[in-house]
């Protein structure tokens, strides 16, 4: 880092020229600060207050979620574990029920009651309120033939799709329950372990026909259902669907 | 303040002289630290060309492991932050502290030049590392473990010397105002290196906490190190350069203490809502927002200092380029609390808004400044004056637009990237669709790196000619815009 031998290296005045022009180090004045960015620094002082007050979870070691309210379990979702720790198995059955029957509600519409010569209602029909083992088996692999509803035929074309491969137990069990307790249906709440129970039972690959279903017609799967409401027929009146 | 020979003012005289003598005295390590800067921030930035381009078109160069976008984007980082970050930075607080406690450097200067050129192999040696695929995966510690004992023991050697200038230093009215930020920078740095790398290279089982320790780390390190030295800076070539004196004493003791106070509390908000405890994202949340006091209240000294003054900076290359870094400290402050607050951290979680905020306070504040004290350091050291303007005036316009693009088109994309992926409307969109929206900020991205890898050439060339002697043999400096009405303009830079 030596300094290279220049011809001129010992013009000194030109060397010392950037030094000597400089200015002097000033001191500091005591201008006032404006009233206005007084304020806009307590606006943001309001703004950061802001991001502790509700999110910090009691300050606990132990609580993650920043949106956390005292007696909610934590899980502020919409139908997260708090809202489904506080209600009892069939009212939570049939909430969910009824957000998953948004996925049947296409055919057989909101109220359930079909479209006449297209979808079945299933308000009211036999097949619903019938034997839930029936039931099951025609959303677990689908049907498709002729089929008489509520005394009128219906033949759709390519039928009732299965929904057991794409739904859990649970969830299928929860939209049974719904479908058979709403728009003025009545009947006893299907579990997960009676849904699971007949997806162990029949291993089909193809869909049903009503003709085949008949032995079933009236058959109940057998399991324990859980005390309330849900337990012989339904109680509470059934939330609309949406 | 010209002195007249045929009137001598002997008291001038002494003090130009003692002012040279420390310029003479601090020569080596700063040069040394400046060069070796150079070549880094040109490294980093052909790297950050290639790691954009990688990220839109993966299959760019395929088939070498070296250059996959997953080791481009580190080695970038690193490169940036202490190849060229840290010892350039390491330069300017040597220098203007030297100055400002009007202390020659007398012992040690051996060894600053060995620490520099430990600290040069090492990161050498680091990057290198992580483009073998040796990283270590913690975001801007990702050189392997090795490297971090040898880097403290260096960052070191030229930070007690600093430190102790300080304290033998006379210290008149108006002292801190710029010493204070570098005296802190060089404690701040010391404390969170040792505090995150023992933390994440030390203790086993830091499961989620370690991802917001390291948060944590890169937000110290940009709040309290990279910013002090560009805030610091600012605050002594401004009134230098101008003549005007700092508005306010009391704002900037007001700046530097609530920076001080809040700067080590914000970081971990980065994983709000994720698996730690939920009062420390609030925290860095909180703090993440109250910084925009700090910042608030030193642009509101420069502005009031600069105010009506504005024309020396279209002369002067230093003051444009630290008027400009000046310019995106607020710019900064407020990328911060977007990404901090939790009404729009929803939206700028883990996007390319990160990216953003480090790149407005690494380049478009801190290097922006630095680049300017290096314009006024370097003559002093080299005893020529720069050579060409226009190398400068392309300097200053390839680097603010670029830096500008990067800043504006990173935090854009973050928005729309933010906005998309929590709309559940695009339930059906896949993640990869998502990438692909946000290619054409990524395209960018890669021109603004390429703007700049051309601007930082023509600086590495001017430098290396500076510090080869071969610059303008003048008293004149070198100033932009000459043809102006020269006689009106005092004799600064």
């Amino acid at each position: 880092m030596s300094a290279p031998a220049n011809p001129d290296s010992t013009d000194l005045d030109r060397l010392h020229a950037a030094v000597k022009r400089e200015k002097e180090d000033l001191a500091p004045e005591s201008q006032p600060a404006p009233l206005w960015a007084i304020f806009l620094l307590m606006l943001v002082a309001i703004v950061a207050g802001g991001q502790i007050g509700q999110m910090t979870g009691g300050w606990s070691f132990d609580v993650s979620n920043p949106f956390s309210v005292a007696g909610t379990g934590g899980d502020p979702r919409p139908g997260g574990g708090a809202a489904g720790d506080a209600l009892d198995p069939f009212a939570l059955a049939m909430k969910k029920g009824a957000s998953g029957y948004s996925v049947c509600g296409g055919c057989h519409q909101g109220n359930g009651a079909g479209i006449p010569g297209q979808f079945p209602p299933l308000a009211g029909s036999e097949w619903v309120n019938g034997g839930t083992e029936r039931l099951i088996r025609v959303v677990q692999h689908g049907l498709t033939g002729p089929i008489t509803v509520k005394g009128a035929g219906f033949n759709t074309p390519g039928g009732m799709m299965p929904f057991g491969a794409a739904m859990s137990s649970q969830d299928l069990a929860n939209v049974l329950t719904f479908v058979r307790n709403s728009w003025g249906n009545e009947g006893t709440m299907v579990t997960k372990e009676m849904v699971q129970k007949v997806r162990d039972e029949e291993k089909r690959a193809t869909q049903w026909t009503a003709a085949d279903l008949e032995p079933f017609a009236e058959k109940n799967v057998p399991g324990d259902i859980p005390a309330g409401p849900g337990a012989t027929a339904a109680a509470a009146p059934a939330p609309a669907a949406k | 303040m010209q002195t007249n020979p045929s009137t001598p003012d002997t008291e001038l005289q002494a003090d130009n002289l003692r002012r040279a003598a420390i310029d003479k005295s601090v020569k080596g390590p700063v040069l040394f630290l400046f060069t070796n800067g150079a070549f880094w921030l040109m490294l980093s930035t052909i790297l950050g060309v290639l790691s954009a381009i990688k990220l839109v078109e993966p299959g760019f160069l395929d088939g070498c492991p070296y250059i996959t976008y997953g080791r481009l984007q580190p080695a970038h980082i690193n490169a940036l932050v202490y190849g060229w970050g840290l010892q350039a930075a390491l330069g300017v607080m040597l220098w203007i502290m030297a100055r400002r406690s009007g202390q020659e450097l007398k012992t040690g200067k051996s060894l600053m030049i060995t620490a520099g050129v430990f600290w040069n192999i090492t990161i050498t040696i680091g990057i290198l590392a992580i483009l073998m695929g040796k990283s270590t995966s913690i975001e801007w510690l990702e050189m392997p473990k090795f490297v971090w004992p040898v880097l403290l023991v260096c960052f070191l050697c030229f930070a007690w010397p600093i430190a102790r200038m300080f304290g033998r230093a006379f210290r008149p009215e108006g002292f801190m105002v710029s010493t204070w930020y570098i005296l802190g920078a060089c404690f701040w740095f010391t404390w969170i290196f040792i505090t995150a790398n023992v933390t994440l290279h030390c203790l086993p089982n830091l499961g989620a906490l370690g991802a917001g320790i390291d948060a944590w780390y890169i937000h110290g390190v940009i709040l309290l190190f990279f910013v002090p030295v560009g805030v610091g800076s600012a605050y002594y070539f401004i009134p230098k350069i101008t003549g005007q004196p700092i508005a306010s004493a009391q704002l900037a003791s007001a700046g530097f203490w609530t920076l001080a106070v809040l700067g080590g509390w914000t970081g971990m908000q980065k994983y709000m809502g994720g698996p730690l405890p939920a009062w420390m994202s609030a925290v860095g949340a909180c703090a993440g927002v109250l910084l925009l006091i700090p910042v608030g209240l030193v642009g509101l000294n420069h502005h009031l200092t600069t105010i009506g003054k504005h024309n020396a900076v279209a002369a002067s290359p230093t003051l444009r380029f630290v008027f400009f870094g000046a310019l995106f400290y607020p710019i900064s402050g407020l990328v911060l609390a977007l990404n901090s607050a939790f009404w729009t951290g929803a939206s700028l979680q883990f996007t390319q808004s990160w990216y953003s905020f480090q790149m407005v306070s690494v380049y478009g504040f801190f290097s922006m400044s630095v680049f300017g004290a290096i314009y006024y350091i370097v003559p002093r050291l080299s005893g020529c004056e720069w050579l060409s303007v226009r190398l400068i005036r392309n300097h200053f316009w390839f680097s603010v637009y670029g830096v500008g693009t990067i800043v504006i088109m990173s935090l854009v994309a973050g928005l729309q990237q933010g906005a998309d992926l929590n709309d559940p409307g695009h339930w059906d969109q896949s993640f990869m669709n998502h990438v692909i929206n946000s290619r054409p900020y990524v395209v960018s991205r890669a021109v603004a790196w390429a703007l700049i890898s051309f601007s930082n050439f023509m600086f590495l060339f001017h430098l290396l000619l500076m510090v080869a002697g071969l610059g303008r043999r003048s008293t004149a400096p070198t100033l932009l815009h000459r043809e102006h009405d020269e006689h009106a303009l005092p004799a600064h830079a």
